[in-house]
Order: structure tokens, then sequence, then C-alpha cells
């Protein structure tokens, strides 16, 4: 433990130590645009619909995020159809999935960064910014004609602009989904619920009386007991009550701000209204013993096997754990069923809280000063951004590893298996051929991210996708100053958020003292925090519109 | 300290015939010995619980592994696991790779250690203090990730043995230690060597390191121990997987189990480790060997560390 943290301090001082001294130089903007040294291998009339190819073989090194289960295999169909396809090769520098973002701060750090470095999450590109290590992208959006098209087909201006950065450029390019794609929701035993007659609950109202009814018949049992809780107590639970209620997200995706739109300002999340209103409820639910307090430290082993004991009924989940973990360890129980329910409707009514962009691909500055640069962003748009591309990186080479039918609709050719789908087929999509591979598959339209899910879990997304997608707050970028500034608040109001919101759930603090709360708040700095916040978004209000 | 007790204890304890008189002495000494062998069998009970339970977990079935009723015995027995991880080749590359890195590594780091400890325990030596003071530095300083990984990188040592061995060949927590024990090493010895004719190296190689087998054997198994069980210098310079040593291999495997990322993962179970029983075996399977290499060592191990450290 004590050398791991110590290893992560220190790669986060030599971090900053190693960005601050590459961060003098800056480029010209008149500059920027000047490509005319830089278009060795791209092609010229490149737009929507044409395929990409190189008119020269050209390679670019790649960081790639390496996953066990298909393991990097240098005779890929993958590697080979896109050298044919693009005249590309790309060069992948292979890091194990289980440390990946630590070797991609470092390499970054270090000046030692591949061109490309995929598998960046939104709002990871942020500590890299201000060293100038990133190349800011939407300065070059001209060369990605796909990309452009998507953004405005799929409306995705306002969740672009959320990744803006205070001089107004990004530096991510997000994976893109044209509907939203969510996944966390409450497993709930479907047999204990037909055994009481009880229907699936759709609000968090009709949950509380589904626990009920259950405590009744199980007066032993705790109803509920809940995973996740590591690091963050009730990680997943939280968030999406926040969500339900309308706020920007909590627990384990822990968002100091959420936006109140009918105000048209930023509020401090955890001192909201809706913020104690879900405490009230949890605490309901704990005082009636219908939610195990346990919940909020116990491990997620702790969790599975009460579940598995029937010692509780209902969890949070998602649809890989309900298919890889609960049901297998209610497998020695054949009674048992278990499904993930459609997330339960709260106050913000029905609403669709996922976010719309995917991780995506950050790009090394030092890729501009490349001949092939413009080659390399077409490259870039095409693999990842257009429609061929992104049927390519998923269901690979028609005829080969997938057929169409008379509709066009493609399927799975008989010989190549993925995620059971053909089970005994002698081939993989990913082992074998390097397709639907984490590192370049992702997002796009619903048809192409849900090729693959299984028949309930595709309902559980019509049935999501049905509901409004959440108000997406307006971007408020700080300057390095402020984000400094903001840091040191940071920590200790979250610290406090977490610890009052543990003991206004278990009760062990009245409600009754929530101003008592609140005045804690203000004097670890939630007001100047606040102010920090309406500041940057009214300035990048005023810059740019 | 200990040592000198347990010497002394046999020449104080009263002959045999006198002790059998004594009845008073028997029984105390008899109860003695039985709460001590109670006493020590519940440390071994407590001490070995953990490793026969992994032995279980990892020859179980998930299931009963996350009901929480695998104790001392596999339960649903199955060796799938086992077999899943074998049959794959890289994870037979990859321990050849920690096999050849433990070696070489320890190898260097042995020879490196011995020769700065030796120079060290010299107290006639001009400028001791600095030398001993410069690593002594580095326990407590270092240059930091970035600095380090830009060293190494330009001096083209990425992708090979010497990026795993070099920057870590002398632990200086080893190195004092060792000086210590040559430190206690008798002077005469080594001025008889050097009037009968030896120099210096001679004196090293045939005097001081025959009679110092416990601590290079000590420090065989500190370094060995270490470098099998590390992965982190190997995760930083190796950027091809056929480079990475077996726990760099089996640290991604849980990680891809436990679903850090779901792209792929999502829907039926294909063929997905069990997650739990994919621990055990991962822990079996790597302290195995160490364990194995330990009973022969380990009676140098106890006295390497006691002669070391008393005198330092």
């Amino acid at each position: 433990m004590f050398r791991r943290s110590w290893r992560h301090a220190a790669a986060a001082t030599a971090a900053l130590l190693a960005l601050t001294s590459i961060t003098a130089c800056s480029d010209d903007p008149a500059e920027s645009q000047d490509l005319s040294e830089n278009r060795a291998g791209a092609m010229d009339g490149y737009a929507v619909g044409t395929q990409f190819k190189a008119t020269e073989p050209v390679s670019f090194p790649i960081l790639y995020n390496n996953h066990p289960n298909y393991p990097l295999k240098n005779d890929w169909l993958f590697w080979s159809e896109l050298k044919s396809r693009t005249n590309v090769t790309l060069e992948p520098v292979a890091v194990p999935l289980s440390d990946y973002e630590q070797k991609r701060s470092l390499l970054i750090g270090a000046g030692d960064a591949p061109l490309l470095l995929p598998k960046t999450y939104p709002s990871q590109e942020e500590p890299y910014v201000s060293s100038g290590a990133i190349l800011p992208v939407s300065d070059y959006l001209n060369l990605m004609p796909n990309l452009s098209d998507k953004i405005e087909k799929w409306n995705l201006g306002p969740e672009i602009d959320t990744r803006r950065q205070d001089d107004g450029k990004f530096y991510l390019l997000p994976g893109l989904h044209e509907k939203a794609w969510h996944d966390y929701s409450l497993a709930v035993r479907t047999d204990i619920l037909e055994e009481l007659n009880l229907e699936v609950p759709k609000t968090w109202d009709d949950l509380y009386l589904v626990l009920k009814a259950m405590k009744a018949a199980y007066p032993d049992v705790y109803p509920f007991s809940d995973r996740f809780s590591q690091p963050n107590p009730g990680g997943n639970l939280l968030n999406i009550l926040a969500f339900s209620y309308g706020l920007q997200g909590a627990g384990w995706n822990f968002q100091h701000t959420s936006w109140n739109a009918q105000a048209q300002k930023f509020e401090y999340t955890g001192a909201t209204e809706q913020y104690k209103q879900m405490l009230q409820y949890l605490n309901k639910l704990v005082s009636e013993k219908l939610l195990d307090p346990e919940s909020f430290t116990q491990t997620d082993d702790k969790a599975r096997q009460k579940l598995a004991n029937s010692q509780s009924f209902v969890i949070s989940a998602n649809a890989q754990a309900v298919v890889n973990d609960y049901r297998p360890d209610l497998s020695r129980n054949p009674d048992a069923k278990i499904a993930k329910i459609p997330l339960p409707i709260g106050p913000a009514g029905e609403i669709n809280p996922a976010d719309r962009l995917e991780n995506g691909l950050m790009i090394s500055s030092k890729a501009r000063d490349s001949k092939n640069f413009v080659a390399m962003m077409q490259f870039v748009d095409w693999l990842f951004y257009s429609d061929e591309g992104q049927e390519f990186a998923k269901w690979g080479v028609e005829g080969q590893t997938f057929v169409r039918d008379a509709a066009g609709k493609p399927t799975l050719a008989p010989d190549v298996d993925i995620i059971g789908l053909n089970p005994g087929a002698p081939k993989h999509l990913q082992k074998d051929f390097g397709f639907y591979n984490g590192v370049f598959a992702y997002g796009g339209k619903p048809e192409l991210v849900q090729a693959f899910f299984s028949e309930e879990e595709q309902q559980f997304q019509e049935v999501m996708n049905a509901r409004a997608p959440r108000v997406v707050p307006p971007p408020h970028p700080f300057t390095d100053e402020e984000r400094e500034q903001v840091s040191l608040w940071a920590t200790p109001l979250r610290d406090h958020v977490y610890q009052a919101t543990l003991q206004f759930i278990l009760g062990q603090r009245d409600f009754a003292q929530w101003d008592a709360y609140l005045a804690e708040l203000k004097s670890k700095n939630m007001d100047s925090y606040m102010e920090t916040v309406t500041k940057a978004y009214e300035r990048f209000r005023d810059k740019n519109n | 300290m200990v040592t000198v007790e347990a010497a002394e204890r046999p020449t104080e304890t009263p002959p045999r015939p006198r002790r059998r008189r004594g009845i008073q002495e028997t029984r105390g000494y008899r109860v003695f010995q039985v709460a001590n062998g109670i006493i020590l069998t519940l440390v071994v009970i407590v001490t070995l619980y953990p490793f026969v339970n992994i032995v279980a977990r990892s020859m179980s079935d998930e299931a009963y592994i996350i009901a929480g009723q695998v104790n001392l015995v596999p339960r649903g027995f199955t060796v799938d696991t086992y077999q899943l991880l074998m049959s794959d080749s890289l994870f037979w590359t990859n321990y050849r790779n920690t096999v050849f890195y433990t070696v070489t590594a320890t190898v260097v780091s042995i020879v490196m250690t011995t020769c700065y400890a030796y120079v060290l325990s010299k107290k006639q030596l001009k400028g001791r203090g600095a030398l001993v003071g410069i690593a002594v530095f580095t326990m407590f300083f270092s240059g930091g990730l970035i600095p380090n990984y830009v060293l190494v990188t330009s001096l083209g040592l990425k992708n090979s043995v010497w990026a795993i061995a070099l920057p870590n060949a002398i632990n200086v927590f080893n190195l004092l230690v060792m000086k210590a024990f040559f430190e206690s090493l008798p002077v005469e010895l080594e001025e008889a060597a050097a009037v009968d004719g030896l120099n210096t190296y001679g004196i090293l190689l045939r005097i001081v390191l025959p009679l110092s087998k416990a601590i290079v054997a000590t420090m065989v198994l500190f370094y060995a121990v270490a470098f099998w069980n590390s992965w982190f210098a190997a995760f930083l310079y190796m950027d091809r997987q056929e480079l990475w040593p077996v726990t760099v291999y089996l640290r991604n495997l849980i990680a891809g189990a436990t679903g850090a990322e779901n792209v792929g993962a999502i829907a039926a179970a294909d063929e997905v480790q069990a997650e739990a029983t994919l621990k055990a075996v991962t822990i079996v399977l790597t302290t195995l060997p160490i364990l194995l290499v330990y009973p022969f060592v380990q009676r140098y191990f106890v006295r390497g560390i006691m002669l070391g450290a008393v005198k330092g």
C-alpha cells in the first residue's frame, strides 16, 4: 500500500514538474492552419462517404490498451485489412489494461508518447491541457468531415461544448453515441416478486413498497443489501438516485456542482434540497430495516454472498454483473431468478442520465509537425467516425467475419463467435480477428452499439432510450489558477459531503441539523467554490456566445 | 542478543540427574513444553490456514467461494481456471521471462551489492562516509518516476532485461546489512591473508566470500523474492507483451476479469474467468516456486540476518 501510494505521489509530482517545463512553447495561431508541409499521404477530396486511403504507405504509433481476454496479436485480420483499405500501418505500444492510465500519464510526461492516445475518457485530458503536450483537436475539425457531420446530425454540440477548455478549444476526440447508453441500475429477484405478487417497481417509491412487502414476508432479511461501496460508499446507489432527483451525480461519480436549468445557475450538489430529499429517502429505507446499513461499507464479495444465500433480494447491477456474477452465484438455487430493472424514476421524471460522450482519443502535439499530419487526421476520422470505419472495427470484413441478410443487416459468420452468440464456433471475433476491440470499436448508432447485446439488455435499452436525455450543463472551464485553487477546496468539501451523507442515511445525524451541515460546508469554502464556478461559466458564456 | 541467549541456555540448565530429583522443576518444564507446543501449533495453523484456503479456493467453483463456503477443502472441485491459464502460450512466455529476469537481476544485484558493501566495510577507506551517504541518500530521495523513465529510455535500456536489473541493482537496506556483516569478520583473517600475499581481490574472493555464505544466501533470497514479485519496472519499460513477466500478465488478467472496462463483456458469459477462483490460482502459481526455494535456504536466511544485525 505504502509503496503504491508513494509511487502515485511521485508520479503526480514528477508529471507536474515535467509538464510545467514543457509549457513555455505554444503555437502561433496563424501557423496552425498552414498545413502545406504536412500533407504527405493525405487525400485531396476526402469527405463524408469517401473511403480513406493514404496516397503513400504511412504508419502511426498508437498506445494500445491490451485486454487480457483478447491479447494483442500481430497477425489479426484487423491490421492487415486496415492496411489494405487505408494504406496505414498502426504500430501499437502495448500497455496492460490494469495500469493503462498510469503509463499514459508517464509517457506524456516524459515526452515519449505515441501520436495516438486512445481509450481516454472525457475529463482525463484535462491534466495535460496546460502543458501543451496534447493537440487542441478542435482547430482541425475541417480535416475531419465525418466527425463534424455526426456532431451536427446527432445534435451533439452541447455535449462537445462541455469538453471545451478555457481557451474555447477541446483536446479530446470523444467517442460519440447517437443515443445515450445507460447501464447501471438495480437487479431484483423476480421470483420473489412473483411469489409475493408484486410488480416490478417503476419508481423509487414503488421500490420502497416492494422492499416493505419483502420485509413483511421475510422479516429476518434486509431485502436490499448493496455493493459498489468501495472506495466510495454507496458508489452506484447514490449516483443513480442523484440522477433520479435531477442532480449531476454523486457516489462514485461525485459532482460538486449541478446545473439548475430553471434558475439558470450552478448549485452545490451536496447542499441542494434534492440531495436532502434523497438522503431522507435512504434514511427511511435504513430506519425501517429495508436497506442493509452495511451496504455502505461492505465489500462487493460480501454483498454478493448475501444475495447468493438469499439474505437479500435487491442489489446494484449492470448488465455484466447480472450475467457474470449474480446468475452464476444463484445457480445452486434452481428457483432463483434475477433481472436488471429499468432505472427507477424519481422526482426528476423519466430521464436517461447517460452521457452521450464515450472514451476517445487524444493526439500528441508533436503529431502536428509530422509530414503525415493531415493523412493521420483523415485516417482517425475514417476509422473512428465514419459509418464504414465503425462497422469495420466492430463487425470486421463482410464474407469473413460477418454476412448481411437481404435487408443489409449484418450477422456473424457461422464459424465466428462472440459472447456466446455462435456457441462452438471455431473462431472468435476478438481473439482471432481483432475486431470489436475496445480500443477501436465503441459508440455509433444504436444498432451498432447494441449489436451484440442480449435480448433482455436490448429491452432495457429500449425503455431507457424512450426517456428524455438529461440536460447537459453548460461548460464552465477553469483557468489554470482556478483549477489549482478549486482543487484545494474540492477534497475537504467532498470528504465532508461523503461523511455527512452517511451520517444522515444511517440516522447518526438528525435532519434537523441540515442547516448546521450547510454551515459546515460554507466554512469549507463552498461559497468560494461556487463563485469560481459561476465566474468561469459566465466568462465562457460571454466569450463564446 | 538472541543468539547469545540461545547459545548460553543449555549450559545453564542443570544436568539431567539433578533435574529429575527436583520435581517442581520438571513439572514447570513440562507445563512449559505443553504450553509451548500448543502455542506453536496455533501459530502454525494460523500461518498455514491462508495458504491451504487459497489452494482450496483455487480449485473450487466460483459460486461456493462467493457463498463463503470454501475453507480447507475445495468445494465443487474444478481445475478449469488452471487449464485456461496454462493453455495460454503467453502465460508460459511470461513465466519464462520472470525466471530469466529474476536470475539475471539477482546475479547483477549480488555482485554489485557485495562489491559496494565490502568496500564500505573497510574502516581505513578515505571518503567512506561520503560513499555511505550517497547510498543512504537514495533511500530517502529519488529523482522521481519521469526522470527515471527518461534516463532509462535514453540509455537505450527499454525493452531489455537491463531496464529491470540495473536501476534496482543495489538495495540500500541490503547493502547496509551486508556491510555490517563484513565489518563483523575478524580483521586478523584478512591481515593474515595479506601477509601470505593475497591482494584485495584475492582476499575478497578466497577468504571473505567463503566465510560469508550465510549473508550471500540471505541476499540471494531477498533479491530473488523482490524481483520475482516485482511488476512495476517491467510495466514501465516493456512495450511488448512477449516481454512482460508473469506478474504483469496475471495482474492484467485479474483487471480484465473484474471488468475495469466493459466494452465487449456485456451479455452472455463468454468464458469469463471466475474472478475469485482466478485470484486464488494467481496466488498459487506465483508463490509456489518461491515457496519451494525457501526450505533450502532458510537456515542460512536465519543465521545470516542475525549475524549481520548483531554488530550493525
